[in-house]
């Protein structure tokens, strides 16, 4: 969370934006008000009726399981939150006049501190604008897992949020574009800006998002007209007619070929952009790998990028760079003087011991398994690798596999696997182990 | 002067003359005479010594500390030289009393044989490389063990300008890299059968090793990818690319316009070139001296002749199995005026007119293979002898229209001929050989199958080429009289082919030992002889290392006892359907201590306890067995795994590349679903028959050796479900 009251403004200001001219359709009616209040009024009645009931009874049921108990409660569950809802959407139709005093009367408030933020004029039409993009690349990812996080919310109402997951839309992605300077208008977002972890705040609970689409899901829960296909359709569509100016970004670090004041000045094209550049150019990079523990990276979904491949860069140089292909490894090689393939030290050793082959087979199985059984809980790709495959799971570092099975794991079981001819399955899976573990080795007998 | 006072002269010669004389010596047997003198002389020979070849291992320590001029160390016959004793002889301290530095001998080192060395590991080889600090040409050809961390430290060795590493199986495009970024110096790289050589380690090698000059890449799975990287090696000479089924016609183009100093080129049995890729290397290289491309045409057409006009320096060409026309003749002899060597085995279209016209122009012809072109008669021969009053071998096998008459005029004429191939040739009768005899140079006459000889042209050969050194009598009808004169005459013979000659008895064999030089005898299905003979052969021939004897029934166990106490230089030995006891195999396994490797197939007197007691003799030092399938099942798995631990580091305990790609092929051709037990649970009783044999290869069985060996197959792989044990 963030303690600086005014960061959010502008962001949150567009939203408003859009929530006003959204509402501007059925706006405040105060029959309409009144009849929610007296509804609002009997319903609270029923439910004084029934908690009274259950007092009532509480005497007489002692005995009794407590199902009728648990029936109970869920009545009162389901008629409080009948009530809620009623009272937000109530609320809700008040909010053009009176956002200011509002959010004070919503159940969750923690980020109540965070209204009443300094409007930047500039930043109010380019964040609408901002939006479509990041939109547009939100469905460029479909073939990320789209996970819909089903979340329940007050019982009967269901938030529909798409698990945010950064893109990785780069900014090398428009780096081909020729835009020709001064027939786009340039945006600078602060770096307080950029950092934020959300975006998007609801105008009423204060609650922060990364998408305008899942605050819009979000919104439906703050009454009916939220519900509108109006309310729900992206902001952009209707004011797509009109012919709008590009937009494009700046990046407020002085210096960088990012920044509007550089010679060679790039623009940014989207926020998203400018978030990951940002992050990545300029920030620490404090996210590292578990796995290998030497790389870093400033966006985590960099990280997770990398994780995936993490460990397979089996193709190593004398100088320690890793490559994930031979070819690239022997260009590395053809480009510098004395560099050579590094050999694992286990290869030689490795093919000792073949009367074993058969125990040591089986151990090895079950080392894939169980290494099965941890990298499920580290990242859900391994999963999906190794659940039948054992070569898989080798791919997985050293790290993963329980230190107890290390003694019994041996090499030969994964001859049994026809592979390309040039991935010797010693060499690679020693070359993994090299470095994280000394591998005892079985002697002959 | 008294015979005393001359002997105390020479005796009194200082070390120099002495070295001076020795100098002088040239042939072998006159050094060993030489060294055999006296210990002075023998000390001289020591120290002037250059090249060692030793046969075996326990003497190699002292030869070593005698020999300190030694530039060449052959090891290849040693029966097994292992990392251990690597680190033994580098050792500083000599072994027992004498502790003497033996680390020496390296110094001046510069020629390295380890073929064949299949305990070497890296361990070892490092070893050598750092100790060596002159080492120039190594060979590792046929340690099928080696693999990209020998190849490391092989290239430790940086001042390396020879490397052989054919079939070095184990070795990939890493390990060679390492050779190519360790030794920049290397000009000469063998890398035949190194299956899993691909492009990249190839145009690595291409882009460091710039000074190449001698390059084979023969056997290997590359493409015209790696031509395109030979190409930009200028000073390359020799190019070899056997059996490259994957280059084509496009990459041979890229030869064209490049490697600028390319004299010779192998491209035999490329299955993808046709006609149009040689002409580009032939147009683009008009100083070619050498071109090989037998079997991979299927005619020589006129345009590729019309480009072959231009070599006017080409020196050997072979093109066998190809369809050849007269009129080609005609052009090859009035261009190509300097050719030593034509190969035409196998052509189509070879007549007596074509071979008029071929050797009318080419008159500085030695070498001429025309092995199966049947069509040729006398004639032919005559104009040979007529114009290529060089030549120096002439093979003619399946030519059997060839008489005395053609012999007649080859021995009157070509009296340089040393080496002469018959086989077959039924025209050929004892005149002939009496003809023939007249070529005193003669030292290889092969004679299998002439069925028209007798022990009479035999006499003739015996009488007059003394010099013959290998003969093939195969399927003669020579008797014991024949093999007497033989015996008398070509005392410098050293391998004769006695196979299937019926009439040979005992006595004839006892001829045999006569012929102290003989080292390789082959006497299958001799029926007459028995132990007698083979005593005497034994006996007599000291040098004898390979023996086969396979199908001598009548040979008892008194023959093998006095093998198992002569032939201590036998290295090879084929006892197939022998009648060889237990107690004689016991004592020829265990005594012949220079055994590497023996063929033990259907001996019906042997027991399985016998086999048991007889390998367990002998694995420590053999590197090869064959036997019957059957017995895996039979043997204890103590022997089983001595074998395989003993016959090779990593290989198994048979016959090694053969035998497993025998068995993939019979599983391959029964279209069997290979069941890998090998790794897995041990497999249930009916499945076991199947399945243990491979179980026995486990390392044949890891997937790319198992790929390698699948290549060989029709150039298909075998694609084995190995995952679940499938069982039919």
């Amino acid at each position: 969370m963030l303690s600086d009251n005014r960061i959010k403004a502008p962001v949150q200001d567009g939203v408003v934006n859009q929530l006003v001219q959204a509402s501007k359709v059925q706006d405040w009616d105060p029959s309409a008000m009144l009849d929610n209040l007296s509804f609002l009024e009997q319903k609270i009645h029923q439910l004084q009726d029934l908690v009274h009931l259950i007092i009532g009874r509480k005497g007489q049921v002692l005995g009794r399981p407590d199902e009728l108990v648990v029936q109970q409660q869920q009545l009162v569950t389901a008629d409080l939150t009948s009530i809620i809802v009623q009272l937000i959407s109530t609320a809700g139709s008040l909010l053009p006049s009176g956002k200011h005093t509002l959010p004070a009367a919503t159940p969750s408030l923690e980020q109540s501190g965070q209204f009443g933020g300094v409007v930047f004029p500039s930043a109010q039409g380019p964040l609408n604008d901002g939006f479509q993009p990041q939109n547009a690349g939100g469905s460029k990812v479909s073939g990320l897992p789209n996970s819909v996080d089903i979340s329940r919310k007050n019982g009967n109402e269901q938030n529909h949020i798409i698990e945010e997951h950064e893109l990785k839309d780069e900014e090398d992605v428009e780096e081909g574009e020729s835009l020709i300077p001064g027939t786009y208008e340039i945006l600078q977002l602060e770096k307080e800006e950029i950092l934020a972890p959300h975006t998007h705040f609801c105008t009423i609970c204060g609650k922060g998002f990364k998408r305008d689409a899942n605050l819009r899901m979000h919104m439906r829960g703050h009454g009916d007209e939220y519900k509108t296909p109006g309310a729900l359709a992206k902001p952009n569509k209707e004011s797509g007619s009109e012919p709008t100016i590009i937009k494009r970004y700046s990046c407020p670090y002085t210096g960088c070929k990012r920044n509007k004041d550089h010679k060679k000045f790039q623009p940014l094209k989207t926020i998203l952009c400018v978030k990951n550049h940002y992050k990545r150019t300029h920030c620490d990079k404090s996210y590292i790998c578990s796995r290998c523990n030497t790389k870093k990276f400033s966006v985590i979904a960099d990280l997770k990028t990398h994780e995936k491949h993490c460990g397979k860069d089996k193709w190593l140089c004398s100088c320690g760079t890793t490559f994930s292909r031979k070819d690239k490894l022997f260009g590395h090689i053809a480009l510098f003087q004395g560099h050579t393939p590094a050999i694992p030290l286990e290869e030689a050793k490795a093919p000792a011991g073949p009367s074993d082959q058969g125990d040591g087979n089986q151990s090895t199985n079950k080392v894939g398994s169980m290494n099965f059984n941890f990298s499920s809980n580290v990242s859900s790709e391994s999963e999906v690798q190794s659940s039948t495959d054992i070569k898989g799971s080798i791919d997985d570092p050293a790290g993963y596999f329980s230190p107890l099975s290390f003694d019994t794991c041996n090499f030969g079981g994964f001859h049994e696997f026809p592979r390309p001819p040039f991935d010797d399955s010693e060499s690679s899976l020693a070359f993994l182990l090299s470095g994280s573990c000394n591998y005892p080795q079985k002697s002959e007998d | 002067m008294s015979p005393f006072q001359s002997n105390k002269n020479i005796l009194s010669l200082t070390e120099d003359i002495l070295v001076r004389i020795y100098e002088i010596l040239v042939s072998e047997s006159d050094r060993k005479s030489f060294r055999l003198v006296c210990r002075d002389f023998h000390r001289i020979d020591s120290l002037t010594r250059k090249h060692l070849r030793v046969l075996r291992i326990e003497f190699l320590p002292t030869l070593l500390h005698k020999c300190p001029r030694l530039q060449s160390l052959d090891l290849s016959a040693c029966p097994r030289i292992e990392d251990g004793v690597v680190s033994l002889l580098l050792s500083r301290v000599g072994p027992g009393s004498n502790s003497l530095s033996l680390g020496n001998w390296t110094r001046g080192l510069k020629r390295l044989v380890l073929s064949r060395a299949t305990g070497l590991r890296f361990s070892g080889l490092e070893m050598l490389a750092r100790s060596c600090p002159f080492l120039e040409s190594v060979d590792v050809s046929y340690c099928c063990g080696i693999g990209d961390r020998e190849a490391a430290a092989l290239s430790s060795a940086v001042g390396l300008r020879e490397l052989k590493m054919d079939k070095c199986l184990r070795l990939t495009d890493v390990g060679l890299a390492k050779i190519a970024v360790g030794c920049l110096k290397l000009e000469k790289l063998s890398l035949k059968w190194c299956m899993e050589i691909t492009d990249l380690g190839v145009d690595l090698l291409c882009k460091k090793c710039v000074d190449l000059k001698y390059l084979d890449v023969s056997y290997l799975k590359v493409t015209n990818e790696s031509l395109r990287s030979i190409a930009s090696l200028l000073k390359l000479e020799v190019l070899g690319l056997m059996v490259c089924p994957l280059i084509d016609d496009v990459g041979l183009q890229f030869i064209e316009h490049g490697c600028p100093s390319l004299k010779v080129i192998d491209v035999s049995r490329c299955e993808g070139l046709s006609s149009s890729g040689l002409i580009f290397v032939v147009r683009g290289h008009g100083d070619l001296l050498e071109l090989n491309a037998g079997y991979c045409l299927p005619e020589l057409s006129t345009a590729l002749l019309h480009q072959i006009k231009n070599l006017k320096h080409l020196e050997v060409i072979r093109i066998d199995g190809a369809r050849i026309s007269e009129s080609s003749f005609q052009v090859i002899s009035a261009n190509c005026k300097s050719l030593v060597e034509i190969g035409l085995s196998k052509c189509v279209g070879v007549t007596n007119m074509g071979v008029m016209r071929l050797v009318s122009g080419c008159i500085n012809l030695r070498v001429l293979n025309l092995t199966c072109c049947r069509s040729i008669t006398d004639a032919a021969i005559s104009a040979i002898a007529d114009s290529c009053r060089n030549l120096v071998c002439l093979k003619l096998e399946s030519c059997s229209m060839i008489t005395e008459k053609g012999l007649f005029q080859l021995a009157s004429f070509c009296l340089l001929l040393e080496e002469i191939d018959l086989t077959d040739c039924c025209g050929v009768n004892d005149r002939g050989l009496e003809y023939l005899s007249k070529c005193s140079e003669l030292s290889c006459l092969k004679l299998g199958l002439c069925a028209n000889i007798s022990d009479k042209g035999l006499s003739y050969i015996s009488s007059n080429c003394k010099k013959i050194h290998e003969l093939d009598l195969y399927r003669c009808r020579i008797g014991d009289d024949g093999l007497d004169a033989l015996s008398t005459g070509c005392k410098k013979l050293r391998k004769l082919n006695l196979s299937y000659c019926n009439e040979v008895s005992d006595r004839g064999l006892g001829y045999i030992g006569r012929l102290e030089e003989l080292s390789d005898l082959e006497m299958r299905a001799l029926h007459k002889i028995t132990g007698v003979g083979l005593e005497a052969v034994v006996a007599g021939c000291k040098r004898l290392a390979d023996l086969d004897m396979k199908h001598c029934e009548k040979v008892d166990d008194s023959g093998f006892l006095s093998l198992s106490y002569y032939s201590r230089n036998l290295r090879q030995i084929n006892l197939s359907y022998c009648a060889i006891s237990d107690t004689a195999l016991c004592m020829v396994m265990g005594n012949l201590t220079r055994l590497q490797e023996a063929k033990l197939v259907h001996l019906r007197n042997v027991t399985v306890e016998g086999f048991e007691l007889a390998l367990g003799a002998c694995c420590e030092r053999v590197k090869k067995v064959k036997l019957l399938a059957t017995l895996r099942f039979v043997l204890s798995s103590e022997i089983l795994e001595t074998l395989h631990a003993r016959g090779d580091n990593h290989r198994s305990w048979c016959t090694a590349a053969q035998l497993t790609c025998c068995l993939i092929l019979r599983l391959y051709y029964e279209r069997q679903p290979l069941s890998c037990h090998a790794h897995g649970n041990p497999p249930s009783t009916e499945h076991r028959q199947r399945t243990v044999e491979m179980a026995k290869f486990p390392h044949y069985l890891s997937s790319a050796n198992f790929f390698t060996i699948g290549r060989f197959i029709d150039g298909r792989p075998i694609l084995v479900a190995c995952n679940q044990p499938q069982v039919h």
